[in-house]
């Protein structure tokens, strides 16, 4: 796709240090508002060798896009440090800028009054690219990311898709050895979430070294070589996607889709013997799911079937699969990934 | 990809920055319009105002006071001064308040560029917007009105672009206000309304008291509007306004000191608060 630039160190392109983030709130009526501490991301480390793709998975609020927003130097760590390319986020901001492509959440990280060739063209003046070569290298990742017909039109008159597609455009721009996509896909429709994935696959082949954060369990497994699972600030499990599903103690889990769930049957679920976690996940309200970790789920199974048909639940269906990133979670923290 | 770096990297990013802020101008017009009728509007509110207090004998006391019987030109001086100076002043942190709530601060803080530089880029498209609008307003009713201080309105140019840059300064100071506590429209507009009572916008400063006319002798609008009437409607030549010139150097020294300082402390805060992408 592109060259690649030479990384500058000679240890991992990323060395995440006991990374910390505590930030002061206040919160309260005007006149008796009170000091809150929060900690947002707490001592964390890990390290990205070059041509890896690592994946903070987590639910919202887990701490991943401050973990993200501190490795580009948009957040000053409480404490610890991380390392880019060599260069501390903490007092070589410059250098660490220079190193990395950042593509951040959201559609709304372009100027909608420029088209995306104009956006481009700007974004390259600010990364110091020589503008004789910007030129081409825009028209190209334009046609990378299936823009070049579209490069005059404002971006205000852009699907979704395609503004994302701007973005993700944008962050290669110029070249960096280390690449931070978060969410990369978040909002985007199948086929473009699809083109992304492959996008990131490519570069990871040029041994770009990318971090990218997702609440996707699918995602995470089939993209990343590396995952940090995290949750209130924690990383909670390292490792790569098998490795993460062996840990799973249990070997089978049941995923029963249901209507008309009750708390009281989720508890009762989680009562019953041989059953060591139950994590209910009710994002999508027309089928909420209920994932039970057993001991010997085909044994049980028919126990926790007579207790929810006792509870007036409708069950719509019913599935012994194997361990996915989300058992992981749930192992891990007692709730579902997408609570 | 080859980069560049030194002074051409600097020129490529502020003329980059620059092209930006002027497209969306262009495709933002109402903006130009509102810049070009105020300072005709305004002088037209202070015509009405001393013909109501001051009745027949208005342009006498008018003369009198200022010692010119032009009206029109001495206040269409101040006004456009005024509203140059309210565009530089705002601009700065209202150009940044709004890519904040866009979500585009963030975009160009993960740039390499030094925060000098991105601000200076701000406020060239400033320059090239108000000394476009200076020219239209001022130039076009000078050229009306005395045909023969055009050749003046040159050397009041050079005033006005002497006393942008300590305007920048204050621009970077609300600027680092805007990053860190966010909303920046009241405060800049009450100071932009006391900038227009204190700098002699619409009467001399000496008929002000005392301490406002203390307060007005550090307000750079305050010389630029003094030495461009004195240019414009007294024929004075520059060199002979040395003295306000000098003032004029020395808050171009100040103030950007001053603002890029108060800037720089408040963005290292809005850093560890996380407030760069806080609405």
């Amino acid at each position: 796709m592109h060259r690649l630039k030479p990384c500058r160190c000679t240890m991992n392109p990323v060395d995440v240090q006991s990374l910390s983030k505590t930030f002061e709130t206040k919160e309260g009526p005007i006149l008796r508002k009170r000091r809150r501490s929060l900690t947002a991301v707490d001592s964390i480390s890990f390290s990205v060798p070059k041509g890896e793709i690592f994946a903070l998975l987590g639910p919202n609020g887990a701490g991943k896009t401050t973990t993200v927003k501190m490795l580009c130097t948009l957040i000053t760590p409480s404490s610890g440090d991380a390392i880019v390319n060599g260069y501390s986020v903490v007092k070589e901001q410059q250098k660490v800028r220079e190193s990395l492509g950042v593509m951040l959440t959201g559609e709304r990280t372009l100027y909608w009054k420029l088209t995306g060739h104009e956006n481009l063209q700007y974004f390259a003046a600010l990364y110091h690219l020589q503008p004789s070569d910007s030129k081409e290298h825009i028209e190209q990742l334009l046609k990378l990311v299936g823009l070049v017909e579209r490069e005059d039109t404002l971006v205000e008159n852009y699907s979704t898709g395609m503004r994302i597609r701007l973005s993700f455009a944008k962050a290669l721009l110029n070249e960096a050895p280390v690449l931070l996509f978060d969410e990369p896909t978040a909002s985007l429709d199948p086929q473009s979430a699809h083109l992304i994935r492959d996008l990131i696959r490519d570069l990871k082949r040029e041994g770009r070294s990318i971090i990218l954060t997702t609440h996707n369990m699918d995602e995470a497994e089939v993209l990343s070589d590396r995952v940090a699972i995290i949750d209130h600030g924690k990383i909670v499990q390292l490792g790569t996607p098998t490795e993460l599903k062996q840990r799973v103690k249990t070997s089978e889990v049941i995923e029963i889709e249901a209507r008309n769930l009750s708390k009281q049957a989720v508890d009762a679920v989680q009562a019953l013997s041989g059953v060591s976690k139950v994590a209910f996940s009710n994002t999508d309200r027309e089928k909420p799911v209920l994932r039970i970790h057993a001991e010997k789920g085909e044994e049980i199974l028919p126990r926790i079937l007579e207790l929810l048909v006792r509870e007036k639940t409708a069950i719509t269906n019913v599935s012994v699969i194997e361990p996915t990133l989300e058992d992981v979670f749930i192992e891990e923290t007692g709730r579902s990934l997408r609570d | 990809m080859r980069k560049i770096s030194g002074i051409r990297s600097i020129v490529e990013v502020l003329s980059a920055i620059c092209i930006k802020t002027l497209r969306y101008y262009v495709r933002y017009p109402g903006g130009f319009l509102l810049y070009l009728v105020m300072p005709f509007l305004f002088t037209l509110l202070i015509f009405g105002m001393g013909g109501f207090v001051g009745g027949s004998e208005a342009t006498t006391y008018f003369t009198a006071r200022t010692g010119t019987s032009n009206v029109l030109i001495y206040e269409i001086l101040g006004s456009s001064v005024w509203m140059t100076s309210w565009v530089v002043v705002e601009d700065v942190g209202v150009s940044l308040r709004n890519e904040q709530m866009t979500g585009t601060l963030e975009q160009n803080f993960l740039a390499p560029v030094n925060r000098f530089t991105f601000l200076l880029g701000l406020s060239l498209a400033d320059i090239i917007i108000t000394a476009g609008i200076f020219f239209i307003v001022v130039g076009l009713t000078i050229w009306i009105m005395i045909p023969t201080a055009f050749l003046g309105l040159l050397q009041a140019y050079l005033v006005l672009l002497l006393g942008l840059i300590p305007l920048f300064g204050i621009g970077f100071l609300f600027a680092g206000f805007v990053v860190r506590f966010k909303e920046p429209y009241t405060f800049v507009q009450i100071v932009n309304l006391l900038f227009a009572v204190l700098t002699g916008t619409y009467y001399p400063v000496t008929v002000l008291p005392y301490w406002a006319q203390f307060v007005s002798r550090i307000l750079p609008q305050t010389y630029v509007i003094s030495d461009m009437r004195q240019i414009i409607l007294a024929n004075e030549k520059l060199v002979n306004l040395y003295g306000g010139v000098f003032v004029l150097l020395t808050l171009a020294l100040a103030y950007p000191i001053v603002g890029y300082a108060v800037f720089k402390h408040l963005e290292k805060r809005a850093s560890i608060t996380g407030d760069f992408s806080k609405y």
